[in-house]
């Protein structure tokens, strides 16, 4: 039986999908069978992600309601042969989401998979209760920014009082990716350091990802960042999956990464 | 150099703000049923007596936690 872990947020556009994506096709890359589900019925964002736009025939929804099998509906990534993908539905809305539904097709996956990882809608209604109810962890994603933490502790919150898990006296495991960190910024005193972030939230840290332009572009190809070796997100990224799959890599200090010896002395002649 | 002196960082001052914001939002999500107990409440009490509104706060005094409940009446 695989893992089944929900990438949330609470608040929207802090890094949700494209975690979901790198982390997904990391595992995948560590030899471990993964599918990444995008849960965000309505506002289908993975496929993009992923450069699977083209290759989507069935949905998540179609798959739930029968009109489709789980191996029509899941399409391999042109990167891994280990790591698939489920499309949401792009024209239905979320409440035709159902709880039975959706514990028949999140444990029919993890059946098949070593892990499966859900992508959660933005927010904390319906969709994302339904996306938390029967995952066994979570991947709590946060930008160093006051309301993207706020509204990641309600999602907390809720996780903890909604989840199948809890609600069977277990315990849902968190994992805390602080996204989009720029290390001049946290060295001026301008942005909270993950210290600062750990003490609020109190869950466990798994990755620290720098801000890196070259997310844009790798989102324009389709072409996940954790392909291209000099970049510093992408390496965060690959280095979070294989925490994931369970073995230990040191913490990168990316928030001094920049501010070593040599470019402190080059920043004197500036 | 002086500047260091005047104000502190405005991480700091996040980290202040996010801290208290967290902390009452916690405290107000620990009761959902909150609204719904008030509205019971208030059916009971207007059965004996005219009432404007029902306030219920948690509070914590000498250590032990306890619900206050303020019971606005009706003007006469």
């Amino acid at each position: 039986m695989g893992s089944i872990i929900a990438v949330i947020s609470g608040k929207g556009g802090v890094g949700k999908t494209t975690t979901t994506a790198n982390v997904g096709l990391g595992i995948a890359i560590n030899n471990k069978r993964c599918v990444v589900v995008d849960f965000d019925i309505g506002q289908r964002n993975l496929d993009m992600i992923l450069g699977l736009e083209n290759r989507v025939v069935f949905d998540i929804v179609q798959v739930m309601d029968g009109e489709a099998n789980v191996k029509q509906a899941l399409i391999k990534s042109k990167f891994d042969a280990n790591l698939f993908f489920l499309a949401a539905s792009q024209t239905k809305d979320k409440s035709v989401l159902d709880s039975d539904k959706i514990q028949k097709l999140v444990t029919d996956l993890a059946e098949d998979f070593d892990y499966v990882i859900l992508d959660a809608p933005a927010g904390i209604e319906s969709g994302y209760e339904h996306t938390i109810e029967f995952a066994d962890s979570a991947i709590i994603v946060v930008n160093p920014e006051v309301s993207s933490i706020r509204d990641a502790d309600r999602a907390i919150g809720i996780l903890d009082s909604k989840s199948q898990k809890v609600k069977e006296g277990k315990e849902v495991i968190k994992y805390l990716v602080i996204n989009r960190i720029d290390p001049k910024m946290v060295q001026s005193g301008e942005m909270l350091t993950s210290e600062d972030i750990l003490e609020i939230l109190s869950i466990p840290l798994i990755g620290k990802v720098p801000e890196d332009r070259g997310i844009i572009d790798a989102s324009n190809q389709g072409k996940p960042i954790i392909l291209d070796k000099n970049s510093p997100a992408g390496q965060a990224y690959k280095r979070i999956a294989t925490r994931i799959c369970g073995e230990m890599v040191a913490m990168e200090d990316v928030e001094t990464i920049q501010t070593g010896l040599m470019s402190k002395i080059k920043g004197m002649f500036k | 150099m002086f500047s260091f002196f005047r104000k502190k960082s405005s991480a700091t001052t996040a980290k202040d703000r996010l801290t208290i914001a967290i902390m009452s939002d916690r405290e107000s999500n620990l009761y959902p049923f909150m609204d719904e107990m008030k509205a019971e409440l208030m059916e009971v009490v207007k059965k004996y007596i005219g009432v404007k509104t029902i306030d219920i706060k948690k509070e914590t005094v000498d250590g032990i936690e306890a619900l206050s409940i303020e019971v606005e009446l009706e003007d006469s």
